[in-house]
């Protein structure tokens, strides 16, 4: 293949896969380091790394929600609905933010029936939940409730928090405009919405698909981030 | 439950040193105490092989040789691992191959990278008890036993299991291999009722297969696909589909499609190869058997008649010397074969014949028919086809319509074989022989079944023993003459008594038959029937 037929995108894909490797290669090594530094009762640098692990996992998640994205596009993302237990996806999700979440004094309390079962991919609604975590780590005051309910064949997944909510400009439409541009100087790309509206909308049941909307209110008067799934 | 995981035997298979050693240490710090390594897939099945391992964490990229999906599926198809050992692989990335693969090939779980103990001790937590529900199920399918399987399947049912769908999903694998097809069907469309699931909507689809009812089935499988590209399954069966209707062409197109998002399966390479070969595109038939020899480079699992296949398509592409390099490294790897080296000897000869050495065409023959008695003529139709090919190119015509005629005895009901027969004939030009040769051998063998089943009818079992037996001499692998042998000696031990010689002798056909067909609908009942007549007193 001539070097001018490989496509742009094909390219950033490939160098996103590979930068991936490389951050999963650091935060084994630095998980490493840490509990080293936890077994010789070293606390500082053991709380440090944490910081730099909980950085380094959300460059990863990041990365996964590119690198899914690119494959919605082409048509290639293996799509594996399967029924999982609402409750283990939550908290598997919730796993990966706990260490922040304590850190920052943040309580988060899970709304969700262990017999709670839905049909779901299970990795892009972790990534759907990681990111609705990540958001909400950012702008609640000290509350995060995640609730899960099924009703009228849709499974709902609301994280709220207590924080100020959106602002108006952002509720507009209801449904998420997420892909308004880049913003350098809060950093929000807009990835996460983008990625959390694609990935719901990914999920189909017959005529129905699932959808992402923001809101305010909620149990804590917040930001509230709903996803359905049929 | 934290117990079993305590208890169990754990496999760790990685090709870096470093992430070897932290799952190793994972797994210990949960306080597993049996934990043994592998830094690639040769050494790890040389373990799975002697050992019985509960959990197998194999990580998906093992350098050269091969990835941790196709580990999994060598150490399944080889039976070194059953349905209730824990198979999960670690990778950065979910990949085709891992999720859209069919069932029995498919890893229990992965975990995405990186990965920390409390994820991995949480989905260990979920998944051994789980699997704990399923060891009856494997024990009763192990000792092929299908129908105590299902059986156990509706015990597991009952009892409102975590995983009703994995256990629903066995349930009909083993329906469709008894040949139920009206609970499997049942059974598919109550799970359909809910919603589309692909694997049970790739079930009807099967089963509308199996009845001939190619153009539904079709219909379905394009559904599926429609719904979920990604379903590998569905499009396997598709092309399967489209090929019994005739539809080459499209048949080849949907494999092409589906190695391109899933080229890691050296079986559906070679099917893509064997469709591509039939429609004369040669370059995507070497191409696919070329990837086909490259995918099972490090694996026990390699086919001659994949080399044989690509030896042809060099040979006609006018590269005999490409096709004798190819079967020069057939011959290396099947050393201990005699039936891939008789496949090798007959395509050799095949091709001298076509570089005008007919001396060497000849000596590979006169190597290719001794194979061939030291084999008793036990050999598959393809491979009997191979030969018969060659042997026209000789000009020995007689011997290649006696295997010929041979192979249709042996499959007399299988009409794509007999088309195969008829296409090779065709080749030749001698359509009009091969049609009769056909036509005449099928009567032989339904005269002397139905002769057998007139004597059974009227009671003298003795004599229609005898004649079947005699037919079987000379058409070892006849699958209706095996059944209805079978069917005669049970009928003749509920006439007279039970008799031990007579059941060992129905088992050793059943065996057989299983081992043509596993999907032999018959052959489950009569082994019930059989179980039953020898625990009478």
């Amino acid at each position: 293949m001539a070097q001018e037929d490989i496509s742009f995108t094909d390219f950033i894909a490939s160098s996103i896969h590979d930068m991936k490797n490389s951050v999963n290669m650091q935060v084994s090594a630095l998980e490493k380091i840490a509990v080293q530094c936890r077994a010789k009762g070293d606390t500082p640098t053991f709380e440090s790394l944490g910081l730099i692990i909980y950085e380094a996992n959300r460059m990863n998640a990041n990365l996964i929600q590119l690198l899914s994205l690119y494959k919605f596009g082409e048509s290639i993302y293996p799509m594996d609905i399967a029924e999982q237990s609402i409750a283990d996806v939550i908290e598997e999700a919730l796993l990966q933010n706990r260490s922040i979440m304590d850190f920052k004094g943040i309580s988060v309390l899970i709304d969700c029936d262990v017999n709670c079962h839905w049909y779901i991919d299970r990795d892009l609604v972790t990534g759907i939940l990681i990111n609705a975590l990540n958001n909400a780590y950012l702008y609640t005051s000290d509350k995060i409730r995640v609730a899960a309910t099924i009703e009228d064949g849709f499974l709902e997944l609301r994280i709220e928090d207590n924080g100020q909510g959106y602002p108006q400009s952002m509720l507009q439409n209801g449904a998420v405009s997420a892909n308004k541009g880049v913003n350098f100087s809060s950093g929000s790309t807009g990835l996460g919405f983008h990625f959390a509206a694609r990935a719901a909308r990914m999920h189909k049941n017959g005529a129905h698909q699932g959808s992402l909307i923001i809101e305010n209110g909620g149990a804590y008067g917040g930001g509230c981030f709903v996803v359905r799934l049929p | 439950m934290t117990d079993h995981l305590k208890q169990a035997n754990i496999l760790v298979i990685d090709d870096f040193q470093g992430m070897r050693t932290m799952l190793r240490d994972l797994v210990r710090s949960m306080g597993v105490t049996k934990v043994e390594t592998a830094a690639n897939g040769k050494d790890a099945l040389a373990l799975l092989r002697t050992n019985s391992y509960d959990i197998v964490l194999c990580d998906y990229n093992l350098g050269t040789g091969q990835n941790g999906q196709q580990l999994l599926e060598e150490a399944r198809l080889s039976g070194y691992i059953g349905v209730s050992t824990i198979w999960v692989i670690v990778t950065a990335e979910k990949t085709t191959d891992m999720v859209m693969g069919a069932a029995e090939v498919k890893p229990d779980d992965y975990l995405l990278k990186p990965i920390n103990q409390a994820l991995l001790e949480k989905r260990l937590g979920k998944l051994i008890p789980r699997k704990i529900a399923l060891s009856g199920i494997e024990t009763a399918i192990k000792a092929q036993d299908y129908l105590a399987a299902i059986a156990q399947c509706d015990q597991q049912l009952k009892n409102q299991p975590l995983n009703p769908h994995e256990i629903l999903r066995i349930k009909s694998e083993l329906l469709l291999t008894v040949g139920n097809y009206e609970a499997a069907k049942e059974l598919f469309e109550s799970v359909l009722a809910d919603r589309s699931v692909p694997w049970a909507k790739t079930g009807l689809g099967k089963i509308l297969f199996h009845t001939e009812a190619y153009a539904s089935a079709k219909e379905i499988f394009q559904q599926v696909l429609e719904e979920n590209r990604m379903y590998m399954e569905a499009s396997d069966w598709l092309a399967k589909t489209l090929a019994a209707l005739g539809e080459v062409e499209q048949a080849e197109q949907v494999l092409l499609d589906a190695v391109k998002l899933s080229p890691n399966s050296a079986v559906r390479q070679k099917f893509l190869a064997d469709t591509a070969y039939k429609n004369g595109s040669l370059d995507v038939a070497q191409a696919a058997f070329e990837k086909a020899i490259k995918v099972n480079e490090f694996s026990s699992r390699k086919n001659p008649a994949v080399y044989a296949g690509l030896a042809k398509v060099f040979s006609d592409k006018d590269s005999p010397q490409e096709a004798l390099k190819i079967l020069d490294r057939s011959k290396k790897e099947f050393k201990d074969n005699p039936e891939a080296a008789l496949q090798t000897a007959a395509a050799e000869s095949a091709v001298y014949n076509k570089l005008g050495q007919a001396e060497k065409a000849e000596a590979a023959m006169a190597g290719a028919e001794q194979l061939l008695e030291k084999l008793a003529g036990k050999v598959s139709y393809e491979v009997a086809m191979e030969m018969a090919n060659a042997l026209f190119k000789l000009g020995k015509k007689d011997q290649a319509c006696d295997l010929l005629r041979n192979v249709v005895k042996n499959n007399h009901e299988n009409t794509e074989i007999s088309g195969q027969v008829e296409a090779l004939f065709e080749s030749e030009q001698l359509g009009e022989e091969g049609r009769s040769l056909v036509r005449e051998s099928r009567q032989e063998v339904v005269d002397i079944n139905n002769q057998g089943v007139m004597l059974a009818k009227s009671g003298e079992f003795q004599e229609g023993a005898k004649l079947l037996r005699q037919a079987l001499e000379n058409l070892p692998t006849n699958e209706v003459i095996l059944m209805n042998l079978c069917g005669l000696l049970i009928g003749l031990m509920s006439k007279e008594g039970k008799n031990d010689a007579l059941a060992t002798e129905a088992r050793e056909l059943l065996d057989r038959v299983r081992e043509l067909n596993p999907a032999n609908k018959k052959c489950h009942d009569y082994a019930s029937v059989l179980a039953h007549i020898m625990s009478a007193r």
